[in-house]
This record gives structure tokens, C-alpha cells and sequence, in this order.
């Protein structure tokens, strides 16, 4: 399943300590990876330890095992050349739920876009400047008008596009997207939905793309990967699993997604799923064409 | 059938720094006993304040403009907080989005449950109010209650608080119940679980239940009666069956529309494009106009009255008016009939 | 908590007790001993200006201030387990007599004053908070920023100038009116006046904090509920927001005690009370050292007491505090 050399998550696991006697994994052992230009999807459960999958990815958080490749380079090596620490920084950008507050709200969105162009020192001239602004923003569907708004005088969908704007002004190559969508609201997560299949397939960014939206994840994502309790449980192509899901919690997850269908959707039974508390052995199977799961010895 | 709660004509605003917000504008709405109605709509679109204000629980910046709140047949538009209070827990009891939030922390859960049962009742005893509450939590679904009345919060995962708090809103049998999005906070394999919770305790208590919620999934395994607000306003109002299957306001339609499930097999979803508008000065005419592609002239002037379909069935949008164009809709038949 | 995890945990905090008060006296000792002074003068007054340096060396040699700090302080401490403090080089006592015949005059103002400081503050909190934003709160509120604005020594000249100066009303200072020691009612008149300047300088802090901890809870998503089940806002506000509340209130009386502790001993002094105040203050400016290390001591001791009982009742009361000691394992269940 490591087939790709862009970035490749190997056998990473985290531990937090709540206190000194009690510990919980997070992660373990989660290893995949995202070739270049796909969008890679992960679902699961509130505490299943998608968004700590997004943070080892981006460096935010260290793992206290195994590590990510991005593009050959180690992201938590002690010894990066600056180079190296360029480019990670550069090339990849994530964008988070909760836009609002990742956005400083005594700043314009003049200064918000400029800041990370000060810090890498890129294009100085102002109306050049300008210029990468203004496009920017067209790329997300916002109007230069908003340049002199704050974040609290725009909309949430407006704020989020801010920050994917933001993400994409340093011509990054991977987008972590840690549930872009959930705080916004139906009308609106589609135009996002919208913008990030535009961006993938108009420029060709890759995308980690987090969600517990279930629907939304099948419409965009090339691929999925389901997370349960810190684990990878399955892997595979979209139509692929949401068509034959094989590991149970899959199952029941694709099993309570509602559907908007009132005489369908009150004739069916949902099964009561109890999650496992994983205490056998597990190991990673292939059931199909790139479609791996999570099944005990 | 008779109709457990009137709501006539209510307009509710909020004063804030920036002008008075309209929430919610000349609705009128019935809920028949025994009938889950599913309000459904986008943020701040003033469903949740719909809610608030019949149970009198906003903050008090917000004021009832005009219209009036008959609940079994009694008018409440007036009452003060002394009277809501013997009619909340009793008449009306609510469920919130949070459940992390919305029981105390630092308090037993049974004791919460308790509470709620002692409240109208003083009579009961000690003992027998948290009996009673072990019994709530039975009805509810949770296991072990006994034991686990003497839990606190913490100690319960999403699911089981949420079904705490509607042990706490069913402890003095209420008529009407209020949910306001309740299980948007809960995982998608627990929220089949409550919403089936919700319909049995309709089937076994015959509360009528005011469902508010944004996901139209959840709507339709749990609602009997749907209706779709936009700005503050009610634009379609029918059966389950009406709204998913024979929908005639174009903002219903986008609202469908913008479905993945609509989308399968296409590159894009279809997405209402714009943003609703500010409610400090919401716009003359329909609120939808600017963001709908079926507009008429005259949806930019003046506001359209409820079309009347069926008995069951009515929309505000002027494409009803027997002089509009005739507009195909975009839905037929749910949306999985293309495949 | 279950019994058998008690032990342990008392053992610990135990521990943790005598390790503090260890480090305590020697950090006391070292402070005390560097600081510049001359210990001689508490103990033969202006006689020590017209001693030769021979008799200097040789009372330093008796009063065993001559040998390295290290001998000293181990010389202190293997009196101290035996319970000898040594004297008083002021009053030519053991030290422990002149503490206990002063130690109850500070008690009988500093302890009820105290608990009157913090029961006022809770009421006047809750006043406050039920009153939200009406004249009454708005009114309270600037007056007691202005009080506690104020230094307690200024508020005591203050109130001296008016109640004993001006109006003849109350005594200005001391515990008593001499040959009147058994009084009740001539004891208690000397307790009003610094009792008033402990509680109105301590006053506003706690109340305001008490008052806004009080309406934060207010806005607190499960008041929403409590409410929908048809409880009025007086049972929200004692069953729910002030349980909620107590607990950090608790700790944070047992944080104060020194604050309270501080300005008690500054009251003392201003109105020549004779208590625990007025001797740290003296012992302090006379180096007056065994005297001074066991009211440090003292004094720290009562701190780190209290700040440990502060936490003890917060673990009793919040149950998620006690989850996260590890005393209780969350039981996480669907």
C-alpha cells in the first residue's frame, strides 16, 4: 500500500499522557500514503485520531513513533537542510474547521493573505503584489472588495475561502484540509466541496482531505481510509469501499449515513454497531485492488 | 386532530449594536399532537429562535414583535417568567445541540433527572424521584441505570449524555417537545440511535416534537411534517412526502439539489450559489430572489404570500401565482430515480 | 474515592508537606542571616554601640552567631525536632512564651475576620450577579473597586481619624483598655476597627470574582436546560451555578491566606495590636532571629497547610479533579 513516493505516513503512532498512569493512543500504526494530485479522504469518529494524522503530516505534532515521508524528506528529522525547511513550509499549507478563529481578527485580509508572503520574503513589489492577491482570490470566488474586511465582517463560507486563499498563495503542492467544511453551512459547503475539486483537477494540488461528512467524502475523495480508536481499519477506492466495505466498522459507518430519501431511508433497520476494543493481533489484508483492511490473524 | 401549538404570525428581533436583526418574520406554524415537525434550514436562518421563543428562553434583547403562541389552546404570548416556568418541564421541554455542554458537570446525572421530576412535583420523595429517574434512563435506553444514575457526565460518552438530557426532558411528561439539532453533535453511528429513540417515544408517549435540524437526512427518517425557513421565514411547509418528493419552493430545491446523493456521477455538486442575506435589513420582496436562478420581476418587490398545493401542502414563492410561468422542477423522485 | 487509595494519597501529600516546610526554613534562614543588621541590638539595645570588639565576639560566640551558616541552621534544626526554638533575644523568653501569649489576640481577629471576609464577599457576589447590570450592582461595583484600591494602612488612618479622633467613638489602638482585660464588651470594641479595615480591603476582590465566576456559569449552556425543566432562576442559581463555582472559591480562600495573613500583620502594626503581626515586624527590624525564623515558619506553615486543604476539598467536590489525580479511573462506556 506504500506505493507512492510523495508522501508516505509509515507506522505512525502517538501516545498522550493524561496523567502519569493513564495513556491513550491516539494513533497506532497508521500507514498509507497519497500520490501526487489525488484527494485522499479519512473518515471516522470524533477521537479516532484523523485531525492527529493531519498534524503529524504537517509537523505540528511529533509523533512518539514511526514518522512521514514528504517527498523524500523526513518531516520531524532533527537535521533539515534549509533548504528542506523551505520547502516543507512552502509546499504544504493546511487549512483548518473552525476558520474564524484561525484567522486574526484584528487583522485585514489584505494582511492575513500578505503575512506568509513577508515571512518567505516573495514578491516585494507591491503591485505585483497586488496583483497574486487579488488572483488569489478569484481562485477562491471571493471579490477583491474583501481585502479591506476583517474576518469578523465576513461570512463563514467567506472566512474559510480566506483561508484556503491564504493556503494557496504559497503555490503549495499539498493541501491538509482538516474538516474544511463542517461548521459551514449545507448551501455553503458545497460551493467548498466545489472549489476543492476545482483546485484538483484545474491545478493539480493533492489533498488530505478529513471529514465525518460521509456523502461529501464520497463525492470528492479518489480515495478513503476509515479510522476507528487511533487505527486504519480500511483503504481503499472510493467506489470501491462505499460499494463493498469490508472491515465492520465500515460497515456500520456507511450503514448510518442518513440518505435523503424519506421512504427509503425509514424502511431500513441501522444496526447497533459496538466498537471492538482491538485486543487481538491485527494485520493489514488485501481484499481487492488497492483495497487493504484491518483484519485479525 | 387537534393542534397542540398554535404559532400565529410571530415576529421576533434582537436588539444589537448594529441594528435591530429580524430572526423571525410573520411565521405561522401548527404542530399536531403526536406529529414530529422538522424545521429545517441554514444557520441564523431563526429556527432555533423559533424554538426559544415559545419556550421564552432567549436572552433579553430579543422581543416578540407581533403574533401570538397558543399552546393547547391557552394564549402564552404574554406570559411572564413565573408562568412559563410552571408550563417548562411540563408542557414543553427541550433537547439541545451539545450534550457535552448541557448537563452540569459537576452534578450526579441521576440528580439532574431527579430534579427534573421534583420540580412540578414537591409531593415526591426524595427516594422515589430518583427511582423515577432510574426508570427515565431505562426508558432511554441506558444500561445499567442504576449504577450509572450516580455517575457524573464525564463518565458518559456523547450518546449516552444525550440521552441523559432527554431523560431530564421527558421526567414531567411533557405535551411538546423541542430539538434543536440533537444529534449534530453526535457521531453518524450514534445519531441513527437517537433519532430511532426520538420516534419511539413519540409512538409511546404521543408527545408532539418540534425537530430543528440543518441535515436533511436526518429529516427524513425522523420527520412527520416539514418545514423550510430561509431568512426568517417559512417558504414551504407540507408532509414529509411533499418536501422530498414534490418540493415547489426553488430554495427546497437547492436545498435537495445541493445533496451529494444529487450529484453521483457528476463533477460538481450543485450549489446554491451567494450567501442568505444579513437580517438587520433583510431585502424587499423574497429573501431568496438573489440567489435564485427561477427569480420573477416581481420576487424583487413583493414579498409572496403561502401558496396553498394541498391540505397538507403550501409554499411562498410567486411561481405558485396562477399568472407565473410555468417552471419544471429540477426534482423528481427522489434522488437516487437517475440511476 | 475508595479507602484503599486514601493511605497512599495521604502519604503523598504528607511528603509533600515536610518536603515544603524543609525548604521553607532553610530558604527563611539564609534570608534572614544575609540580610544586613546587627542581631545584637534587639538583645542589649544602645549598649551594643559601646561594646569593645572583643565583648562583641565573645556574646556572638554565646549566642552561636559566630560559627559558618551551615552549623547554624544544622544547630536550629536539631533544636527545633526536639521542640527548643531557642530565645527571644528581645524579650528574653523562649521564643514559643512570647508567641503563645500574643498568638490569641491575632486569632480572635484574624479568624473571624477572615471567614466574615469571604462569607461577605459570597453573599454580596451573589447579590451582584442576581442584580445584574441594575444600579445596585453598578454601584456596589465602584465603590468596591475604589476600597480595595485603597492601602490598608491609609484606610486604617482614615478610619482612626474619624471613629477615635474626631468622633470618639472606638478605641484606636491595642487589644484592650488597660486594667480592663477581662471585658468582653471593651475587647470586642477594640476588634472593630481593624477588623473593618481587613474585611473592606478584602472585600470587593472576592465579591467581584464571586460575582463574575457567577455569571459566566449563568451563560453556561446547561443553565439553558435547567431551565427548560422548569426551574426558577433562584434554584438555578444555588443548586447549579454555585456548586459549580464553590469549589475554585474554596481554593482560592485557602490561596489567600497569605494576602489576608499579609495585610492582618500590617493592620496589627498600624494599630499597635499586640499580636503575631506587630512581632514578625519588630523581630524582623531587630533581627531578632530565633524569634523570626519560628514566625516564618509559622506562617508558612498555616499557608502551605491551607493551600493543601484547599485542594483536598476541590478534589471532594469536583469530580473530574479527582479523575484527573488518578484516583479514579474515568469508566468511559457507550
Amino acid at each position: 500500500m506504500l506505493n507512492s513516493d510523495y508522501v508516505r505516513v509509515e507506522h505512525l503512532s502517538h501516545r498522550f499522557h493524561l496523567t502519569r498512569k493513564i495513556a491513550i493512543d491516539a494513533l497506532k500504526d497508521v500507514s498509507f500514503a497519497i500520490d501526487r494530485g489525488e484527494i485522499l479522504g479519512l473518515v471516522g469518529e470524533s477521537g479516532s485520531g484523523k485531525s492527529t494524522v493531519a498534524r503529524c503530516v504537517m509537523g505540528i505534532l511529533k509523533p512518539t513513533g514511526g514518522r512521514v515521508i514528504y517527498d523524500g524528506i523526513d518531516v520531524n528529522a532533527a537535521k533539515l537542510s534549509r533548504d528542506e525547511n523551505v520547502r516543507l513550509q512552502k509546499e504544504r499549507q493546511i487549512i483548518f474547521q473552525d476558520s474564524g478563529s484561525a484567522l486574526n481578527p484584528r487583522m485585514s485580509v489584505r494582511r492575513i493573505l500578505s503575512e506568509p508572503l513577508d515571512i518567505h520574503g516573495l514578491s516585494r513589489d507591491r503591485e505585483a503584489r497586488e496583483k497574486l492577491l487579488i488572483q488569489n482570490l478569484d481562485f477562491v470566488g471571493l471579490d477583491p472588495g474583501v481585502l479591506e474586511s476583517r474576518p469578523g465582517e465576513l461570512s463563514g463560507g467567506q472566512r474559510q475561502r480566506v483561508s484556503i486563499a491564504r493556503a494557496l498563495l504559497m503555490k503549495p503542492k499539498l493541501i491538509v484540509a482538516d474538516e474544511p467544511i463542517a461548521s459551514l453551512d449545507v448551501s455553503i459547503q458545497a460551493q467548498i466541496v466545489n472549489l476543492f475539486k476545482h483546485l484538483q483537477a484545474e491545478h493539480g494540488f493533492t489533498f488530505l482531505f478529513i471529514a465525518h461528512d460521509l456523502a461529501m467524502v464520497e463525492f470528492l475523495c479518489d480515495r478513503v481510509g476509515v479510522m476507528s480508536k487511533g487505527r486504519l481499519v480500511e483503504l481503499a477506492p472510493t467506489r470501491q469501499l462505499y460499494d463493498s466495505p469490508q472491515h465492520p466498522y465500515t460497515k456500520a459507518l456507511l450503514a448510518a449515513m442518513p440518505i435523503p430519501d424519506p421512504r427509503r431511508e425509514r424502511s431500513r433497520e441501522i444496526p447497533v454497531y459496538h466498537a471492538p476494543e482491538y485486543v487481538t493481533r491485527q494485520e493489514w489484508t488485501r481484499v481487492g485492488f488497492d483495497h487493504y483492511v484491518l483484519m485479525e490473524r | 386532530m387537534s393542534n397542540l401549538l398554535e404559532i400565529n404570525d410571530l415576529s421576533v428581533s434582537f436588539d444589537t449594536p448594529e441594528g435591530e436583526v429580524q430572526a423571525v418574520r410573520d411565521v405561522s406554524l401548527s404542530l399536531p399532537e403526536g406529529k414530529v415537525l422538522a424545521l429545517v434550514g441554514e444557520s441564523g436562518c431563526g429556527k432555533s429562535v423559533l424554538c426559544r421563543s415559545v419556550m421564552k428562553l432567549l436572552p433579553r434583547t430579543a422581543k416578540i414583535k407581533s403574533g401570538s403562541i397558543m399552546a393547547d389552546g391557552v394564549d402564552i404570548t404574554n406570559y411572564g417568567e413565573r408562568d412559563m416556568r410552571k408550563l417548562r418541564g411540563r408542557m414543553f421541554a427541550m433537547v439541545f445541540q451539545d450534550p457535552m455542554t448541557t448537563l452540569n458537570p459537576v452534578m450526579p446525572v441521576g440528580d439532574q433527572i431527579a430534579e427534573a421530576v421534583r420540580v412540578h412535583n414537591r409531593r415526591i420523595s426524595r427516594t422515589d424521584a430518583h427511582r423515577r429517574a432510574v426508570e427515565m434512563m431505562e426508558l432511554v435506553g441506558i444500561e445499567r441505570a442504576e449504577e450509572r444514575s450516580r455517575l457524573y457526565p464525564y463518565n458518559f460518552s456523547g450518546g449516552m449524555r444525550q440521552r441523559s438530557v432527554m431523560a431530564i426532558a421527558l421526567a414531567s411528561n411533557p405535551r411538546i417537545l423541542f430539538a434543536d439539532e440533537p444529534t449534530t453533535a453526535l457521531d453518524v453511528t450514534i445519531q441513527a440511535q437517537i433519532l430511532d429513540l426520538f420516534r419511539e417515544i413519540q409512538a409511546t408517549l404521543h408527545t408532539a416534537t418540534l425537530f430543528v435540524t440543518h441535515d436533511l437526512g436526518v429529516v427524513a427518517r425522523v420527520a412527520d411534517l416539514v418545514a423550510v425557513m430561509y431568512a426568517g421565514r417559512i417558504v414551504e411547509l407540507g408532509t414529509v412526502e411533499d418536501i422530498f418528493y414534490d418540493p415547489r419552493h426553488p430554495y427546497t430545491w437547492g436545498l435537495l439539489q445541493a445533496l451529494p446523493a444529487w450529484s453521483r456521477g457528476r463533477d460538481m455538486l450543485n450549489a446554491i450559489p451567494g450567501m442568505p442575506p444579513s437580517l438587520i435589513h433583510p431585502p424587499r420582496g423574497d429573501a431568496f430572489a438573489c440567489r435564485n436562478p427561477y427569480a420573477l420581476g416581481i420576487d424583487y418587490l413583493e414579498q409572496p404570500p403561502m401558496f396553498r398545493i394541498s391540505e397538507t401542502h403550501s409554499a411562498a414563492t410567486w411561481l405558485l401565482d396562477p399568472a407565473a410561468p410555468k417552471v419544471q422542477s429540477p426534482i423528481h423522485g427522489g434522488p437516487h430515480a437517475e440511476q | 474515592m475508595t479507602r484503599k487509595n486514601w493511605i497512599p494519597y495521604l502519604i503523598k501529600k504528607l511528603a509533600i508537606f515536610l518536603a515544603s516546610v524543609l525548604a521553607l526554613s532553610v530558604i527563611v534562614f539564609a534570608v534572614s542571616r544575609l540580610s544586613p543588621g546587627d542581631p545584637l541590638v534587639s538583645y542589649y539595645g544602645e549598649r551594643t554601640e559601646k561594646m569593645s570588639p572583643a565583648e562583641r565576639r565573645q556574646t556572638m560566640e554565646r549566642l552561636g552567631l559566630n560559627a559558618p551558616l551551615t552549623t547554624q541552621y544544622v544547630r536550629w534544626l536539631e533544636g527545633a525536632l526536639r521542640g527548643e526554638f531557642g530565645i527571644s533575644y528581645k524579650y528574653k523568653q523562649d521564643v514559643l512564651d512570647v508567641i503563645a501569649a500574643r498568638i490569641g489576640n491575632t486569632l480572635l481577629l484574624g479568624l473571624p475576620g477572615f471567614l466574615l471576609t469571604f462569607v461577605l464577599a459570597l453573599l454580596l457576589g451573589i447579590l451582584c450577579a442576581w442584580r445584574e447590570e441594575s444600579w445596585l450592582d453598578k454601584i456596589i461595583s465602584k465603590a468596591g473597586t475604589v476600597l480595595s484600591c485603597v492601602p490598608e494602612f491609609w484606610l486604617s488612618l482614615v478610619l482612626i481619624l474619624f471613629f477615635s479622633v474626631i468622633w470618639r467613638l472606638l478605641p484606636s489602638s491595642g487589644a484592650y483598655t488597660i486594667g480592663k482585660e477581662n471585658d468582653i464588651g471593651d475587647r470586642l470594641r477594640h476588634l472593630i476597627l481593624p477588623m473593618a479595615v481587613m474585611i473592606l480591603s478584602h472585600l470587593w476582590y472576592y465579591a467581584y470574582m464571586i460575582r463574575n465566576k457567577l455569571l459566566e456559569e449563568i451563560r453556561a449552556d446547561y443553565v439553558l436546560l435547567a431551565k427548560s425543566k422548569g426551574l426558577s432562576r433562584g434554584q438555578i442559581l444555588f443548586r447549579h451555578c454555585l456548586r459549580g463555582i464553590l469549589p475554585s472559591y474554596i481554593s482560592l480562600m485557602a490561596i489567600s491566606v497569605p494576602h489576608i495573613l499579609g495585610g492582618t500583620y500590617i493592620i496589627e502594626t498600624v494599630f499597635s495590636y499586640p499580636g503575631i503581626g506587630t512581632l514578625s515586624y519588630e523581630s524582623a527590624r531587630w533581627k531578632d532571629y530565633n524569634m523570626l525564623m519560628v514566625l516564618c515558619m509559622l506562617t508558612g506553615v498555616v499557608i502551605i497547610f491551607a493551600n493543601m486543604l484547599g485542594q483536598i476539598i476541590n478534589e471532594r467536590i469536583d469530580p473530574r479533579i479527582r479523575a484527573s489525580e488518578g484516583l479514579e479511573v474515568p469508566t468511559n462506556e457507550p
